[in-house]
Parts: C-alpha cells; structure tokens; sequence
C-alpha cells in the first residue's frame, strides 16, 4: 500500500480539489479497510481450524500423502503440458498445413471436451484395449495431455506476437527457421507469456481435484473421507480449499518472481 | 570480363494481382555502393528484398557469384551469411545486449567459439564508435545507436555484400548523420554495398551508381553526378526536383555533407 501512496502524482490532489491530507486520508481508511477485512478472514479461518484440530491431527499423515499426490500431479502435468505446449505450438505456427492442421485438430479437441471425460476415458479406455494403468498416472496423462493445448495456444500466441523483424533480422544473418526460433522468438515469446501461463498452472493444480473422481489418493479425495467420517464439511473444506490456495499463492508468486528476474530492461515494459 | 557479385535477370515479383517487380536486370559488381532511388511504392525495398530471398521472387534469376541462388540446392542460409541485410527498423534482436546481437550470428551460423565472436563483436563496435555500449539493451540505445549496432552485425559476418533497406528512414533527423558516417566509412573501406534510400546527398557522394526505379522499372541508371545533374528521362528529373526541393526546404543549411 505504501508504493500506491508513493505513487501518487504531487498535483493529483490539486485537480480533483482534495490537499494531500486528503488523499493520505483516503487511502489511510482504505487500508485499513482492507487490512481489517484481511484480518477478519484470518480469524475465521483460525477458529474454524483450530476447531477441526483434532480432525488434522488425527489423520496428518494421510493429509501430506494426499497433498503430496496432488504436488506431484500438477508438477509432472504441468512440466509434461510445457513440453507438449512447445511442440502444439510450433506446430500452429508451421507453414506446412498438414502439421499446422493436427496440431489445431488437437487443441480443439481437448479444449472442446471436459477433463472429466477426458480422465475417464484414458483410465477405463486404455485397460479396455489392453493396457492396465494406476489412476494416478492416467490423472497425469489426462492433465498433462489437456494442458498441452492450452499451453499450446498460450506458446502460439507468445511466438506471433513478436514482430516479423526479429525473424527477418535473424533469418538474414544466415540463420535457419529452426535457429532463428530457437535463439531468437522462443526467448521473447517466453518471457511474454508467463502471465497467461502462470493462469494455466493455477488452473492445473486446482483441475488435478478431478482426479478424485477415478479414486487417486489426493487432497479432494482426502476432503471427500474426512467429512464422510467426520461430518464436519466447513471445517474439512475449509482446510482442504485452503491447501489448494497455498499451493497457487505459490506458484503465482514463483512466476512473479520468474517474470522479474527474466524481464528485458528497456523492453515491453522492461525496467531499467 | 568480371563476373558481377549479383546480378538479377529478368526479376518479378507480384502480391496477388499487383506486379511490384516487371522485370528487373541489374548488376552489381565487388566493392561497388549501388543505390536504389526512387518513389515510395516504385518496389526499391521489394527488389532488395528479394535479392536475398528474404521475399520470394515470383519468377527471374538472381546469381551470386557468378552462381544461381534460385535452385534448388541452393542452400540460402549460406548465402544470407554472405550477403547481411540493415533494415529499416533496425531489427535488433530485443532481448540481447548490442554485443551479443553481433556475437549470436557469429557463434550460431559461423560457428565461432565464445572468444573469438566476443573479438570480433568488440572490433565491429569499434567501427561503429559504439564500443562502449556493448552491454546495452537495444532498448537503452537511440534509434541512431540501434541503427550502428545492426551495421556492425552485419559487418561483423564478414559479408561479400550488405544490403542496406532505408536504413535511414525511421531516424529522427538529427540522428541520421551518425549512420550515414559509419556506412560513409564502410564503402570508403571497399564494403559493396546496395544501398535503398531517400538520402540524395549521400547517394550523390558515395554511389558509384544510382539506379532510378519507377513503378517496378528501371528507368534510368548511371554515376551519380550524371544523373543528378543532367538526368536523360523526364520522370528522373521530376522525382529528382521534387526530393531535391523537399530536401532545400526542409533543410536549408547543407547538414548532409560529410564532418570532418
């Protein structure tokens, strides 16, 4: 709240006819506002933990299995979603229309159709034509498959939106498309999309909860016994809901982190 | 006779319905500055452009060496090595520092090790007197600046040829002389050069010919004081008196001579 203040232009408070006391009043209350709301959240959520202790306690080893399935699932769909992304990407933006075509075949389809049926189909689809699976490793594949789409688009769009030059720079120094893709567009387009990106990532891990539905041991399905043994659905969902938010409160701020680190000074939006 | 360094016969190119390009011959031959002038849409960039086949002609030959470059075989990533482009808009690889922009090309399609490309980075920086920028984002660099490290990278590659796109067009006026100096210093350095632009007093004192394009056409060509002073076709001197008396009115001090 403090760089808000700091922000705020010397003359502002002349133009809308407020002194500056004003304006630090204004935002003053605002804080508070939102500091005492933060607060009352705080509480409640404390109370309601500290009511459902017994419940943690009592089953925190099955609490961190489950919660370390859902790390691993999102982890492992998420990586295997990027690498997938990379190629469907590529793909979109080749010039040969028989690539371009399946890549855009493909993105439709898993972006057209629900997850759910998508587990569905390669857990109970896959054994019935021979091939027995954990329904840990078909949550992974369904995830991992469907994220390659999205991040597919996501990597399309990151690719075009850097300007036709750098390519033409680079092809005319001698480079190859594929050269010039990899030192060149790759690089920038990256960095363009980690904002859409980390919405994908956020979206993975709280989608892995599906997977609860072919019986993977993860933290919904922990959510899901819990109650079922305790009938305490506030105090268990409460918990679980926020495990799932810690888990992208990290990962967001990881990406935050990434795009800092990564950005181009003097460059769309760049600092110095 | 000498085998010219390129040369196009016959060159076309159309967009669609449009024939940009009717037929273009022309040669430029080893330590030549060519200039192409012209009107905005007479298809000068198009026909640098395609020199290099970074458009594709639509029909033509174009020789490099004495050598086809439309075949095939013709692996154009080599030749692209050989003949470097300037643009326009400089182009700078955004997310690299001026001296990795020069260094990349080197280290990729030269295949030169770290040290060496980071040598002869340094000594392209020189040239341009841009050696103390080169850590510099393109982002931190004036349009001008920008413009000298592009000319560095395509000097750096050891070309036969550059190909030079207006490389003044998007500068601010008082940014142009700084470019026109370095390319000034290259040709006097025996650079062929072809050269697209709007600068008439640079044409005029470093060409060793200037081509006139008109609607896809070579109308006239020649050494520069010929056809700037007496040129033979009526569209020649038209174009020419009206750039010209743009250029009097727009700067009536003569600041497009060379600085000591």
């Amino acid at each position: 709240m403090r760089n808000v203040k700091d922000e705020i232009p010397s003359n502002h408070g002349a133009r809308t006819n407020r002194g500056p006391n004003q304006v630090k009043e204004f935002y003053d209350t605002h804080t508070t506002l939102v500091n005492k709301s933060i607060l009352v959240v705080c509480i409640v959520l404390a109370l309601i933990l500290g009511m459902g202790s017994y419940i943690i306690n009592g089953n925190i080893n099955s609490i961190l299995r489950a919660l370390g399935n859902t790390i691993l699932i999102s982890v492992i769909a998420i990586a295997m979603g990027f690498a997938l992304g990379i190629v469907i990407g590529l793909g979109r933006v080749s010039r040969n229309i028989f690539i371009s075509g399946i890549c855009s075949i493909y993105v439709n389809i898993l972006r057209g159709t629900p997850l759910l049926i998508q587990i569905f189909f390669i857990y109970f689809g896959l054994p019935a034509v021979g091939f027995l699976i954990d329904p840990i490793v078909a949550a992974v594949l369904a995830l991992g498959l469907n994220s390659g789409a999205y991040q597919g688009e996501i990597i399309r769009g990151g690719i075009q939106s850097i300007p036709k030059g750098q390519m033409e720079a680079a092809r005319s120094t001698g480079m190859s498309y594929l050269k010039a893709m990899r030192y060149i567009i790759i690089p920038q387009g990256l960095r363009l999309i980690i904002p859409p990106m980390t919405n994908e990532y956020v979206t993975v891990i709280k989608d892995s909860s599906l997977a609860y539905a072919i019986g993977v041991f993860e933290l919904t399905y922990i959510g899901y016994k819990l109650e079922s043994w305790y009938f305490q659905p506030f105090i268990v969902f409460t918990f679980i809901a926020l495990l799932y938010f810690i888990l992208t409160s990290i990962t967001s701020s990881i990406m935050m982190y990434v795009e800092n680190r990564t950005r181009i000074p003097g460059y769309m939006g760049g600092a110095e | 006779m000498e085998t010219p360094l390129i040369e196009t016969i016959d060159l076309r190119k159309s967009f669609g319905e449009h024939e940009v390009l009717k037929g273009i011959n022309m040669k430029v031959m080893t330590k030549e500055v060519v200039c192409v002038i012209g009107a905005s849409g007479s298809g000068k960039s198009t026909l640098l452009r395609c020199m290099n086949r970074l458009t594709e002609p639509t029909s033509g030959e174009i020789r490099f060496d004495g050598y086809s470059i439309m075949t095939k075989e013709t692996d154009i990533d080599a030749v692209r090595a050989e003949m470097t482009m300037v643009f326009q808009n400089f182009n700078l690889f955004m997310h690299l520092t001026a001296k990795n922009n020069i260094m990349l090309p080197l280290m990729k399609v030269k295949g030169l090790d770290k040290v060496a490309a980071d040598q002869v980075a340094m000594d392209a920086l020189r040239q341009v007197g841009l050696s103390e920028k080169a850590d510099a984002f393109p982002g931190h660099l004036s349009g001008g600046q920008q413009q000298r490290v592009a000319i560095a990278r395509a000097v750096a590659m050891n070309p036969k040829v550059i190909l030079f796109d207006e490389p003044t067009s998007a500068l601010d006026p008082e940014l142009i002389q700084e470019v026109l100096d370095v390319m000034k210093l290259l040709a006097m350095g025996g650079m062929t050069m072809v050269v697209v632009t709007h600068e008439m007093g640079f044409a005029r004192e470093v060409a060793d010919r200037v081509i006139f394009l008109d609607a896809g056409v070579v109308l006239e060509e020649g050494p520069p004081d010929e056809m700037f002073t007496n040129p033979k076709n009526e569209r020649t001197r038209t174009f020419l008196r009206r750039i010209l008396k743009e250029v009097e009115m727009l700067d009536p001090l003569p600041c497009h001579e060379p600085q000591p």
